[in-house]
């Protein structure tokens, strides 16, 4: 049933010679896991999963399905789409509009040449998956956008694919049905266990539905690891500032020992931190800061205590952000809670925890 | 605020100024009823004649017009006379194998253009709607020169060849190939906008899902793009019905008479049979009527082509080498369709006589002049005919033009009453060939002593009650474009309705204007339906005067003319397209 996928070194270029959309990419799904694919627009990520899929052709490199490779231009092998035994779920829903919501959810089944009693029992399995059951004679047009996704996600699913490819297939819905459906989804793909690989631009529904998360930018695999790992020991300068490290400050590495050294930021202070692998001493680093990992009213001896003078104070409800006058320039920190602690103008002393500080070369992007 | 100058609210309520309201309705009604008198003049009053032509027996010439007579019985004999039955079997028999070609012809090049990757895409695209434009009387002299079984250039051709194919369009097959080639685009542009504007992902999910790329072209790309294709389908059934020109040409000689051709005959028969004339036209506008309506229910219809303006990227099929049996195929198509006919009629124009011996005798310079082009302009009827079509052109892109404005704006913008009325009056002209719309004026104005028979003016008002709908679409099309509020905004600031409308809408909606006036003169200058029951020995218009040439069976000067006229359009329609920025070329086709 569910496969595991396997991708080695693919290249996608649409146009001969120009910057290809996809660019040595690698990386495996275990079989019933399931991986996300971050990243903004353009980076290729619609690419690489399409690649999967069979709709597009790749220019380089071996994509394997369980035991089967089904894509390997070197030596000549490509599966169409539909010998693969894959389920997709597209951005704009694709459901046929000429259709009832069984029709579509059993079109796969037809093809497959399934029908009669076993058919109408994986049709009716699979519209209950997805919470349809009552609609199944219902024309898809008079559905909603949320309904119809969960139609194109049955139609997926009906046929036990070794695979289920998603492309943000939430991104046309709107914000509330959104984080609804994001919860059910990761519930519905675990409980068909399927191997699944997710795409989307939104960090909170990557955090949400990934077993594992793969940045990507410019068609370059950047990262790919656990939603904790990625958010807490980010690979380089752009995934922490993609998964919202907002606050960098500019230094040069003084010491390190093992992963964690001291910098000095180019204010004068000194930070213990984390310290990227191929840094050496004297390097300039920027280092990146989560406003949500910086402490407030930190006792004396906190490990990196700076006092800091707050400037401007934005309350948003359940948190309440700063910005602090700390090393030279603004820094941004949050605190969450509904309550607003301090005044503009007042000194504050904060602490960042060294796992919580990373620094990276400075001349990386 | 002020609001104390001389409002002219014109013909709505809705102008900014409440203690005007009761005369602003006065104003409004008074507009509507001059608008609806005016319908009813130029469209009710014609129908309302025809159709009580058709219901007598009186010879609207000899004992003039009256109700004396009225009976359905009239028309139940029409209706059950042998002849007529046979040329509406005709007319459908030949409809539908043009139909059916037209189809599998502009299916095929929608599919060629939109989801494959053979070349020249947009060539074969461009090339693809020349045959919309040439005149449909053109396009049968043009093939009747190459097809026609003795003399035809293509039986020459392939006996000079050795070659013991012989073709012959003077034939129901000829009508067909001919129908069929030439609206084909019709198809064409209606499906290809449908598969263009046809979600890709619904046939990926479709290949994903286990379907063979033959599969998914017959359980998802074709339904969804079906009721395009029935709507073009009888769309170009429509248009095929309504045209004389071909079926004129190609069917006289072999005795197939279709519903126009029928009825043309009809009224010059001595003495003049109009009651039968009227009750076939009738029967020719019922039949017309019935499948506008289907068209209509069938675009009002489930439309599964997605949101306009979503950008798809177009997902062409790669066909490897046989693109190019794509593009050959395509190049057949516009070689057979454009270039040949183009190449016959220049040949048969130049050349002092047509018959050609054998292949040597058609490259022998000695035997090409410009004789034909100097009779024919030498010929004071050629000279009468192209100056009378420009004036109903003028007159009718002026008429036209403004009466299209004023109403556009009075549907569009306006709150006047009876504004739906007038709406439903303007689209009736859809459903009425011109051929109709020609015997409707016959009956209207023939027996009466008013002299509106006999002059340019009744050419004119028949083509501009006939491409009524038309224009009046464009225009309300422009208006649309215009905000609200750039008018509001006028008010607002102290201009009256009348000052607004010349200040504001008029030079906001001019290139719309100017557009439908250049296209309703174009439409004017080729139509030949009307034309042919209206003109008199005075009034002689260009495409008239072409088919007495053809009649007259002097080849050349057809040809001659035909060039002529097709040159004078190509230059018109080239201006107009330029003016309208594409938009006018659906229009030009439909007129047929
Ligand atoms: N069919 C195509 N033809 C040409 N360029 C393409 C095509 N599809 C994608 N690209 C380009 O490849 C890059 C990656 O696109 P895509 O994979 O769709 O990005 P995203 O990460 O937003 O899904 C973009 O620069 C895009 O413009
Ligand atoms: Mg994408």
């Amino acid at each position: 049933m569910s496969a595991e996928l396997r991708i080695e070194g693919l290249d996608k270029a649409f146009i001969p010679g120009a910057r290809p959309a996809v660019k040595d990419v690698s990386f495996t799904v275990g079989a019933g896991e399931i991986v996300v694919l971050l990243g903004p627009s353009g980076c290729g990520k619609t690419t690489t999963l399409r690649c999967v899929a069979g709709l597009e052709h790749p220019t380089a490199g071996v994509i394997r399905i369980g035991e089967t490779i089904v894509s390997a231009p070197k030596q000549g092998i490509l599966v169409p789409p539909r010998s693969r035994n894959i389920g997709m779920v597209f951005q704009s829903y694709a459901v046929w509009p000429h259709m009832t919501v069984r029709q579509n959810v059993a079109y796969p089944l037809k093809t497959r040449k399934l029908s009669g009693a076993e058919a109408d029992r994986k049709v009716a399995g699979a519209l209950e998956l997805v919470g349809l059951e009552d609609y199944a004679h219902r024309s898809v047009t008079t559905l909603s956008g949320g309904q119809m996704q969960r139609v194109a996600l049955a139609r997926a699913v009906v046929y036990e694919p070794q695979l289920l490819l998603l492309d943000e297939p939430l991104s046309n819905l709107d914000a509330m049905l959104r984080l609804r459906l994001r919860d059910d989804l990761r519930k519905i793909v675990k409980a068909a266990g399927l191997t699944a690989l997710y795409v989307t631009h939104d960090q909170t529904e990557a955090v949400v539905l990934g077993d594992r998360i793969g940045v990507m930018r410019d068609g370059n695999m950047l990262q790919m690891a656990t939603p904790q790992e990625i958010y807490n020991r980010p690979a380089d300068l752009f995934v922490a500032g993609f998964t919202g490290a907002s606050n960098v400050l500019d230094g040069t590495l003084s010491s390190r020992d093992g992963a964690y050294g001291l910098v000095r930021t180019n204010s004068g202070d000194v930070l213990r931190t984390w310290i990227a692998p191929t840094l050496t001493v004297g390097a300039a680093v920027k280092l990146a800061l989560r406003p949500e990992n910086l402490r407030l009213d930190a006792p004396e001896g906190a490990e990196n205590r700076f006092l800091a003078t707050v400037r401007q104070r934005r309350y948003l409800g359940t948190e309440t952000a700063y910005d602090l006058a700390v090393f030279g320039g603004d820094i941004e920190v949050r605190e969450f809670g509904t309550e607003v602690r301090h005044a503009v103008g007042q000194a504050v002393a904060i602490s960042i925890p060294q796992d919580a500080c990373w620094a990276y070369a400075a001349a990386a992007s | 605020m002020p609001n104390n100058t001389t409002v002219m609210p014109g013909m709505e309520a809705a102008a900014p100024d409440n203690r005007l309201g009761g005369r602003a309705r006065l104003v409004g009604r008074i507009w509507s009823l001059s608008l609806l008198a005016l319908l009813s003049f130029l469209v009710i009053y014609p129908v309302g004649m025809l159709l009580l032509g058709a219901a007598t027996s009186r010879n609207p010439v000899v004992d003039g017009v009256s109700w004396d007579d009225v009976s359905s019985s009239h028309f139940i004999t029409v209706l059950t006379n042998p002849n007529v039955l046979l040329a509406l079997s005709n007319s459908l028999i030949a409809c539908s194998g043009g139909t059916a070609l037209a189809v599998a012809i502009g299916l095929f090049f929608a599919w060629i253009v939109v989801r494959t990757n053979t070349p020249c895409k947009a060539l074969i695209a461009g090339a693809g709607m020349l045959p919309l434009f040439v005149p449909p009387l053109v396009a049968g002299v043009a093939w009747s020169l190459l097809g026609s079984p003795k003399t035809g250039l293509l039986n020459t051709l392939f006996a000079a060849m050795g070659l013991s194919w012989r073709i012959d369009l003077y034939s129901m097959t000829g009508i067909i190939s001919v129908f069929g080639m030439y609206y084909a685009p019709y198809v064409y542009m209606f499906t290809a906008s449908a598969l263009r504007n046809m979600d890709p992902s619904l046939e990926e999910a479709a290949e994903i899902s286990g379907a063979s790329a033959l599969r998914t072209m017959f359980t998802v790309t074709f339904p969804l793009i079906l009721p395009a294709i029935i709507s073009s389908a009888l769309l170009s059934f429509i248009v095929m019905l309504g045209i004389y020109g071909i079926p004129a040409v190609l069917g006289s000689s072999a005795n197939i008479s279709v519903l126009t051709t029928y009825i043309f005959a009809l009224t010059v028969w001595t003495p003049p049979l109009y009651n039968t004339a009227a009750a076939v036209a009738v029967i020719l506008m019922v039949v017309t009527g019935f499948l506008v309506w289907l068209q209509g229910k069938v675009i009002s219809g489930r439309s599964f082509t997605t949101v306009a303006g979503k950008a798809f990227r177009p997902r062409a099929l790669n066909l490897g080498p046989w693109r190019f049996l794509t593009l050959g195929l395509a190049i057949l198509y516009l070689f057979v369709v454009v270039v040949l006919p183009t190449i016959t009629l220049c040949i048969a124009a130049f050349r002092k006589f047509l018959f050609i011996r054998n292949l040597p005798a058609l490259f022998d310079t000695k035997q090409y002049s410009l004789g034909h082009f100097e009779k024919l302009f030498a010929n004071t009827a050629t000279i009468d005919s192209i100056i009378n079509t420009m004036e109903v052109g003028i007159i009718t892109a002026l008429v036209g033009g403004l009466l299209s404005f004023a109403i556009g704006y009075t549907i569009t913008r306006s709150r006047a009453p009876g504004r739906k009325m007038i709406d439903l009056i303007v689209t009736i002209p859809v459903a009425i060939p011109g051929l109709v719309i020609g015997v409707a004026y016959l009956w209207a104005w023939i027996g009466t002593p008013f002299g509106l028979y006999g002059t340019l003016w009744i050419l004119a008002l028949a083509f501009v009650a006939r491409f009524l709908p038309d224009t009046v679409k464009a225009l309300s099309t422009s208006l649309l474009q215009i905000h609200k509020e750039l008018e509001e905004a006028a008010w607002i600031s102290g201009r009256g309705m009348l000052s607004t409308i010349t200040s504001i809408v008029l030079p906001l909606a001019r290139p719309g204007v100017v557009a439908a006036m250049t296209l309703l003169f174009v439409l004017a200058i080729r139509e030949l339906g009307s034309s042919l029951f209206l003109y008199t020995s005075g009034t002689i218009v260009m495409a008239v005067q072409l088919l007495n040439f053809y009649e007259g069976g002097n080849t050349g000067l057809t040809a001659a003319f035909s060039l002529v006229q097709m040159v004078l359009l190509g230059v018109l329609i080239s201006f107009t397209t330029w003016l309208s920025r594409g938009g006018s070329s659906a229009s030009v086709g439909r007129s047929g």
